[in-house]
């Protein structure tokens, strides 16, 4: 498989800082535009472009296909031990059982960021499963699905 | 011919809900908008007015939503087989 030296080192250099962004989108959901959704498309966009620079073993040694089964997995049982949580110690079923101070802190939200941390795993889980299910090739693993041969196009 | 008369019952028909649409002096109601600008961000927390409703007051929602997702990414596993 032949590579480009630019879709190397840009990918390299970007990805780094949408991953970051992810984690900002995730951190500050509660205060500002972003949240769990958002953040995990984010970061999984930094994943597919490090799919895309790298190939698949790569990516796969960071992120191991068992642990994203896991994650993809316990998360949803994470959200409802949240929920069960607030039954208890909070006023009903997902209830804040964190003190809610009002808006203007990270941690003032209640359990709306540990709500989101979950939902960003999950959602970045969905979509490392939706790529990898795709079917092996030797090119990149969406060429498959979009019909493409890589290879051929890149030698030109 | 009978198409014609379809056509024309149609287009009275939207046209009376159209101009029921335009014409109507009804306000949108706007006692559930006043109440979460007021008290969302003191009751979960959230200045984020769409976080404030979708992990403050709709929780339950979204517990569906993931359930979604878990059950789309099963569907999709079962289909194209994992890479294992």
């Amino acid at each position: 498989m032949k590579k480009t030296d630019i879709l190397d080192v840009v990918s390299r250099k970007l990805a780094p800082f949408i991953l970051l962004f992810g984690f900002y989108l995730l951190t500050y959901g509660h205060l500002s535009p972003g949240g769990g959704f958002q953040g995990g498309v984010t970061i999984a966009s930094a994943v597919i472009l490090l799919f895309l620079a790298k190939g698949t073993e790569r990516v796969l040694e960071v992120f191991p296909l068992k642990s994203v089964h896991y994650t993809e997995a316990y998360g949803f049982f994470a959200f409802l031990l949240t929920g069960i949580a607030g039954l208890v110690f909070g006023e009903g079923f997902l209830s804040s059982f964190l003190k809610v101070k009002g808006a203007g802190a990270i941690p003032g939200g209640g359990t709306i960021l540990l709500l989101n941390i979950i939902i960003l795993l999950f959602t970045f889980a969905f979509y490392f499963h939706e790529l990898f299910s795709l079917p092996e090739s030797d090119t990149f693993p969406f060429c498959v699905a979009f019909h493409v041969d890589l290879s051929e196009v890149l030698k030109e | 011919m009978k198409m014609l008369f379809h056509i024309l019952i149609i287009a009275v028909f939207s046209l009376l809900l159209i101009f029921a649409l335009i014409f109507a002096d009804h306000r949108a109601p706007d006692t559930a908008k006043q109440f979460l600008l007021e008290k969302s961000h003191i009751e979960t927390g959230a200045a984020n007015l769409v976080t404030a409703i979708y992990l403050g007051y709709r929780a339950f929602d979204t517990l569906g939503e993931t359930i979604v997702l878990i059950s789309s990414v099963t569907g999709v596993v079962f289909l194209m087989g994992s890479r294992e």
